[in-house]
């Protein structure tokens, strides 16, 4: 699925060595989501060796300097978004 | 110099739905068609907190952007980086995405900040999903004076793209839909 699109596009994008680990770790982490996540089952990480093939392919393959900086970032940046619209609305019970 | 509008739309499908087909509106095929101007999307970073179950991801998101032949003059591009932080909290049901440019910054700054929450009315059943989006073309000297027109015409592509935003998301939740009564959730 997607696949000729990403050749097609594939001259122009850095990151399209890794369109095949993106899609198999995507795949995987819809999965979770839909299937574990949101049923509650949140205790434990999966898609891990996918993630790992997928970062690793990234982190050569990404030549942008502002991307990199967010790949090597080992929390999560962006924080501030989550205390300022928090406050806005309140969650319906 | 700064055009800022917000929209609401309420999607007749449960939270988890809408939120899962959050996930893969940018992935499916068909919705590539439909939302060509995005030409690719890396998760670049994600964390989940397992006592609280907050999920927190970062993705990059790369965006055609032709404008008039005047600004790709200008900029040398017609490519830009986008920056897409989404927090997820499934205890209690909330998801917030948050984008913004991290390319010709120099030029212009878009956020644009998406919630999806249970909606109020029917909790179980409907999502209530709000958006704001901000447009900011820094004013200098080359363009100080198109500035105006080329925010406008911003503001019009990013209505344009936000429509077929939610025509995809519709699409992706009955997909997932007609999936789940053949009780297949993959």
């Amino acid at each position: 699925m997607g696949i000729l699109k990403d050749k097609k596009n594939a001259s122009r994008l850095s990151t399209s060595p890794c369109a095949q680990l993106r899609e198999a770790y995507h795949n995987c982490f819809n999965r979770w989501y839909s299937d574990k996540f949101l049923k509650g089952e949140w205790d434990k990480e999966e898609c891990v060796l996918e993630w790992q093939k997928y970062r690793d392919c990234l982190s050569q393959h990404l030549d942008d300097k502002h991307l990199s900086r967010f790949l090597e970032a080992d929390g999560i940046v962006g924080g501030a978004h989550q205390n300022d619209s928090k406050s806005s609305t309140g969650a319906p019970k | 110099m700064v055009r800022a509008y917000s929209q609401e739309h309420t999607y007749k499908h449960p939270w988890e739905r809408v939120t899962s087909a959050s996930w893969r509106k940018f992935a499916d095929p068909e919705n590539k068609r439909t939302l060509s101007h995005i030409l690719e999307v890396d998760t670049l970073n994600h964390k989940l907190d397992p006592s609280s179950g907050m999920l927190y991801t970062t993705r990059a998101i790369t965006i055609h952007a032709p404008g008039p032949w005047f600004v790709r003059k200008i900029i040398g591009q017609d490519i830009c980086h986008c920056v897409e932080s989404t927090v997820v909290d499934a205890q209690s049901r909330s998801m917030q995405l948050s984008t913004r440019n991290i390319s010709l910054e120099k030029y212009i700054e878009v956020e644009e900040k998406i919630r999806y929450d249970p909606h109020p009315d029917n909790p179980n059943l409907w999502t209530v999903c709000k958006q704001e989006t901000s447009i900011r073309i820094k004013p200098f000297s080359a363009l100080a004076s198109m500035a105006e027109k080329i925010e406008q015409k911003c503001v019009d592509k990013f209505q344009a793209n936000s429509a077929k935003g939610r025509e995809v998301m519709e699409r992706m939740c009955k997909y997932l839909e007609a999936e789940s009564s053949r009780g297949i959730t993959a």
